[in-house]
């Protein structure tokens, strides 16, 4: 029970900070939109017409965009506790470095999936999926994308499973924010694969194709959640 | 014994940054260990605080073994070292209610209550530490410090960048805490300040420590002829 409290005291603070300011969030959003809108210019005006194609360019969109945008939110939320020596003093009151981990990871998983919930509609409707869909999922609009948010739920915990770890071993590097893309992007191929996948099954059928892709989705979140939580004490504390 | 450092060393790499450190602390006792910049001043107070592991050497604290139960000794120390060791957008109130809550202390409220009114922040208490001067920094930290009434508290430099009033302060809240039977340990290579601080003093040369005198058996000037000296040597 007392390691569930802590937790929550840790989730609260990092949302706490997180959304004090507001100018993480408006300028990751904007940052998002943005990068969206380079692809739309980049292959617009004029989309494939075919579905599948489009469906493709979505998901492609999507993942890379959400990817980007989790890369400068890890950076932020590890720099919030590296300046000024706040996980110094956070590890002298003796809280476990796992309570820490789990924390970052909701929090980070939290404000993530906020962004993806924004994005996601901005993004096919200029990427105009929306128009290109199969009557029978037009009519079933809401609980298209209430499954994709699903999927990009599940790759955004994995995302938040190894990037926290990551980014705990990179925070006290030189050339942090390089070393944490250059570590975390390979690390991450499974989910932005198997992510991408299950998104462009969605956008085209409606379901997700079979069990194998968002199967590997939630095994890779799983295994790299409970390694992480186990492993951190070591990267924390040296 | 409150604090049982032996044998420390540390490498960074070829470069030995402590060669062999031994320190005891008792009970209502201040330890002042004097040292020139980049002498090993603060990570020896990172290594007595459990922030980084020695090399190799062993560090009791309260008689237990502080590098296998990192965790458990850590409520027994407080740390005061340049950084503010908080979360700026935080005010102090906020910071300290955060960082009490880990310690299970009870009226943790009041406690804060009464920390902020002794470090004269009380008209501060819900402003962000970000907007706040070094001295008031300072004063913050040392309520911080505090929250959980550490037995052991390690100063690192903790006069530099104070004016006159604040450098006042903190002395003399370091005379209070040694009266209420904490033991300090406090870096710094301003000897004046050290010397009023301490109630013993070490020299840290070339990453070793000697024990030079207990207050009472050295004054002011023959303690800053002697750093002098040995500065030069």
């Amino acid at each position: 029970m007392e390691a569930f409290r802590q937790i929550g005291w840790l989730i609260h603070k990092d949302l706490a900070l997180q959304f004090r300011t507001k100018d993480m969030l408006a300028l990751i959003i904007v940052f998002s939109v943005l990068v969206v809108l380079i692809f739309c210019f980049a292959f617009g005006p004029i989309f494939p017409e075919k579905l599948e194609e489009r469906g493709k360019l979505a998901a492609s969109v999507l993942w890379a965009t959400f990817l980007f945008a989790g890369i400068i939110t890890l950076n932020r939320s590890f720099d919030i506790e590296r300046v000024n020596g706040a996980l110094h003093a956070l590890r002298l009151t003796g809280v476990d470095a796992s309570y820490f981990y789990l924390s970052k990871v909701v929090s980070i998983f939290v404000f993530l999936i906020l962004l993806e919930i924004v994005v996601t509609p901005i993004a096919l409707q200029f990427l105009d999926v929306l128009t290109v869909l199969p009557v029978a999922l037009q009519e079933q609009l809401p609980w298209l994308l209430l499954k994709l948010i699903g999927v990009l739920a599940i790759g955004t915990l994995g995302f938040c499973a190894v990037g926290v770890i990551i980014s705990g071993i990179s925070t006290n590097t030189h050339g942090k924010e390089s070393l944490l893309s250059v570590i975390l992007l390979p690390l991450t191929f499974p989910v932005i694969m198997a992510g991408a996948k299950c998104t462009v099954s969605l956008l085209i059928t409606g379901g997700l194709g079979g069990n194998f892709w968002i199967s590997v989705l939630v095994v890779y979140s799983l295994v790299f959640l409970a390694s992480s939580y186990l492993l951190f004490e070591f990267v924390v504390e040296g | 014994m409150l604090l049982q450092a032996s044998q420390i060393t540390k490498r960074f790499g070829h470069r030995m940054v402590l060669n062999g450190i031994n320190l005891n602390l008792q009970s209502g006792e201040a330890v002042t260990i004097f040292g020139p910049n980049g002498a090993g001043k603060t990570t020896l107070i990172q290594i007595l605080s459990t922030l980084i592991k020695p090399t190799s050497g062993t560090l009791k604290i309260e008689g237990a073994d502080a590098l296998a139960e990192t965790l458990r000794v850590r409520p027994s120390l407080g740390l005061v070292v340049h950084e503010p060791l908080a979360y700026l957008e935080f005010s102090p109130y906020e910071n300290l209610k955060f960082f009490g809550r880990f310690y299970r202390l009870d009226g943790l409220d009041q406690r804060i209550a009464d920390l902020l009114d002794e470090v004269q922040l009380t008209p501060y208490a819900h402003e962000p530490v970000k907007i706040f001067s070094r001295g008031m920094i300072q004063r913050f930290m040392i309520a911080k410090a505090l929250i959980h009434d550490p037995t052991v508290l390690l100063f690192d430099e903790p006069f530099s960048g104070l004016d006159l009033a604040a450098r006042q302060f903190v002395l003399k809240r370091i005379d209070q805490e040694r009266a209420r039977g904490k033991g300090i340990i406090l870096t710094t290579h301003n000897t004046e300040l050290g010397y009023h601080t301490g109630s013993r003093f070490h020299f840290l040369l070339n990453g070793q420590i000697e024990a030079v005198a207990e207050k009472e058996d050295i004054g002011l000037e023959a303690l800053s002829r002697e750093y002098e000296n040995r500065l030069k040597q």
